[in-house]
């Protein structure tokens, strides 16, 4: 990298300033929530099992209701590579679409915009969501290409436009990956809302979303999309350099609940992570969700002997829980 | 790789290829003149312009040009769609579109002069000596020279590979009209800046060679692209190489149509294929562009 010390000695200052300045412009509500949040925590071995019965089973301890709702199934697809395991496994997001459909919902679609890719339909090929899912391509809106709205407020920017298939749905479902993130820590049910935002308009990779803050992005877009539900495939998730080069984990785990932060709060500690050390956790907190443990109602599966270390990059090691 | 001959039953079938995909195009045109990335949506800027130049010539690609034009803003820079309202990197497509129409006047000055006022935010002062404080704690261990001038999908954000290579190609169209100092500076750091994060296979991805130190892949996609905004450069011989092996095994028909045309527009001969029809409107328009017989050479530089 070409800058002199004196270049870089003028502007520290001016750096400063400007992070600081973007710290007072979000939009956060105070601290407010009260009471407790139901995180559902179902075991499941393999993607073989009855992951349908597991689904319904969570979305029933959880007391969700989605009769009459019109339903976006959110994988998070990201990359292919067959020696790993990126995305979101397609008997998930099957189960999920059937168990939505058998519980009332009015209409299942599934949305999902690549960070990375443009070709999203022949990514979803790679991933198997083509050729398993069927239907897959009246079902499937690619996010990333969709017609767009603006949302006013985002972080430090007057608006975010965002896809009309998401901002018209009744319940967003993040059908998110339970990985490590290195530039977030994790990448869980609040993360994988990245890929609701189009590409068309911010680009491949949706860089904006670096440039108002990993974190603030996080906690916006949740915000933004509240009206959701999550279930984060934790049955083999991914560990080390994530999201996309770290290496298989197996857990056996489906997490869900209404509350995200209180899904990924949980996820967290599964993984071996402290949320209260993940940045977008400690945003999140008392704000949009609950991320303490006393405060989250466990239900299914109790959290003691599910923890599972994820290896963690060496600048996040801090994140570790003790 | 040898420069580009088609035999006489490659064209036969790369003629019936084409004709698939102009009528397809045709069809999907909305009532704007514009073009959506899929049938019956908005009209975006993107498949437009690129719809425009697989039918450069015809009608349909006036009514996609006056479309086009309405969505330049004062500041010379186009906006993605008529939804959105701040310039994209878009604009690139349609400097190249307006000087495909041989439009050299006030919209495709001011584009170019929007186009050499756009940069990566990680090339100013301030941005470089942060993330060289990040270099020197050890929370970046990537390479890159920020330094570089490329440009970005939208104001205020880094650069990367694919709005730069659409850059470099409007420029350089642009270059004989607009002869500047300027001009050229900046498409010598483009081209230097996706030199610069060339992937270590020899291809390209979205624009970072690492991630947290570990070697990021290449895509076939962005390598086609890259090897289209690189167009002219001596030190591509291998690149083609790899973008030939990407074109035989990639499932992506993106990818493929982004191989074809940067083989084409390098002059180097590329096998007819047989693909069915996609709906993905870009994806159409990019097959006709890089048909035997379409008009990729309105991606050349020198076109």
């Amino acid at each position: 990298m070409k800058i002199t010390r004196r270049e870089l000695l003028t502007v520290a200052g001016a750096a400063a300033l400007g992070g600081y300045a973007a710290w007072d412009a979000r939009r956060l509500a105070p601290r407010k929530l009260a009471g407790k949040s139901a995180v559902a925590v179902v075991k499941a071995a393999s993607y073989t099992e009855d992951l349908a019965a597991k689904i319904t089973a969570g979305i029933h301890e959880c007391g969700l209701d989605v009769r009459g709702l019109k339903v976006l199934l959110k994988p998070n697809l990201v990359e292919f590579d067959p020696n790993t395991c990126i995305n979101t496994n397609v008997a998930v997001i099957a189960a999920a679409y059937e168990t939505f459909l058998r519980l009332g919902a009015a209409e299942v679609l599934i949305g999902e915009g690549p960070g990375h890719r443009r070709d999203t339909y022949a990514l979803a090929e790679l991933a198997r969501y083509r050729t398993d899912l069927e239907h897959f391509d009246s079902l499937f809106v690619d996010l990333n290409r969709d017609d767009v709205s603006p949302v006013m407020g985002f972080g430090d920017r007057d608006r975010i436009y965002l896809p009309n298939t998401a901002l018209r749905a009744d319940l967003v479902v993040s059908l998110a990956k339970m990985k490590t993130h290195h530039w977030a820590g994790a990448t869980l049910s609040m993360k994988n809302f990245f890929g609701l935002v189009p590409g068309a308009v911010y680009g491949w990779p949706k860089n904006e979303l670096h440039q108002v803050g990993i974190p603030e992005s996080i906690v916006e877009l949740t915000r933004i999309f509240h009206r959701s539900f999550a279930i984060v495939d934790g049955i083999v998730g991914m560990e080390g350099n994530g999201p996309i080069q770290g290496t298989p984990k197996q857990v056996g785990v489906l997490v869900m609940g209404s509350d995200l932060p209180a899904v990924d709060a949980t996820c967290c500690r599964i993984m071996g992570i402290d949320p209260d050390k993940v940045e977008y956790l400690q945003m999140a907190a008392d704000r949009l969700g609950i991320t303490e443990e006393s405060r989250i109602e466990q239900r299914g599966e109790p959290l003691q002997g599910l923890r599972t270390n994820f290896q963690l990059v060496k600048q996040f090691q801090q994140l570790r829980l003790a | 790789m040898k420069p580009c001959a088609e035999t006489a039953d490659e064209a036969r079938v790369a003629g019936s290829y084409l004709g698939a995909r102009v009528n397809a195009l045709r069809k999907a045109q909305n009532p704007d003149g514009g073009w959506a990335y899929f049938p019956g949506k908005q009209s975006w800027l993107e498949p437009t312009l690129f719809a425009a130049l697989a039918l450069h010539g015809e009608p349909e690609a006036d009514r996609a040009w006056e479309l086009a034009s309405s969505w330049q803003q004062k500041d010379g820079g186009w906006r993605p769609s008529a939804e959105v309202g701040f310039p994209h990197e878009s604009t690139a497509l349609a400097v190249t579109v307006a000087a495909s129409r041989g439009e050299f006047g006030g919209p495709f000055q001011s584009g170019v002069q929007w186009l050499l006022g756009a940069a990566g935010v990680e090339s100013r002062l301030y941005k470089r000596a942060i993330l060289r404080v990040g270099s020197m704690l050890g929370m970046l261990e990537d390479q890159r020279d920020y330094s570089l001038e490329a440009w970005p999908w939208k104001l205020e954000t880094a650069s990367w590979v694919e709005p730069t290579c659409h850059a470099l190609v409007a420029l350089k169209k642009a270059a004989p009209k607009i002869p500047s100092k300027e001009l050229r500076e900046r498409v010598r750091l483009g081209e230097e800046m996706l030199l610069n994060v060339r992937c270590v296979d020899g291809g390209w991805n979205y624009g970072n060679r690492t991630a947290r130190g570990d070697e990021l892949r290449s895509y076939p996609e962005t390598t086609g692209i890259a090897l289209v905004g690189l167009q002219g450069r001596p030190e591509l011989g291998p690149a083609f190489d790899l973008a030939a092996g990407m074109l035989r095994e990639t499932s992506s028909p993106m990818a493929r149509a982004w191989l074809t045309i940067a083989m084409r527009v390098n002059g180097i001969s590329v096998p007819a294929h047989e693909a069915s029809l996609t709906p993905d409107v870009l994806i159409t328009a990019l097959e006709a562009l890089g048909a035997p017989e379409g008009n990729h050479s309105l991606l050349k530089a020198a076109a």
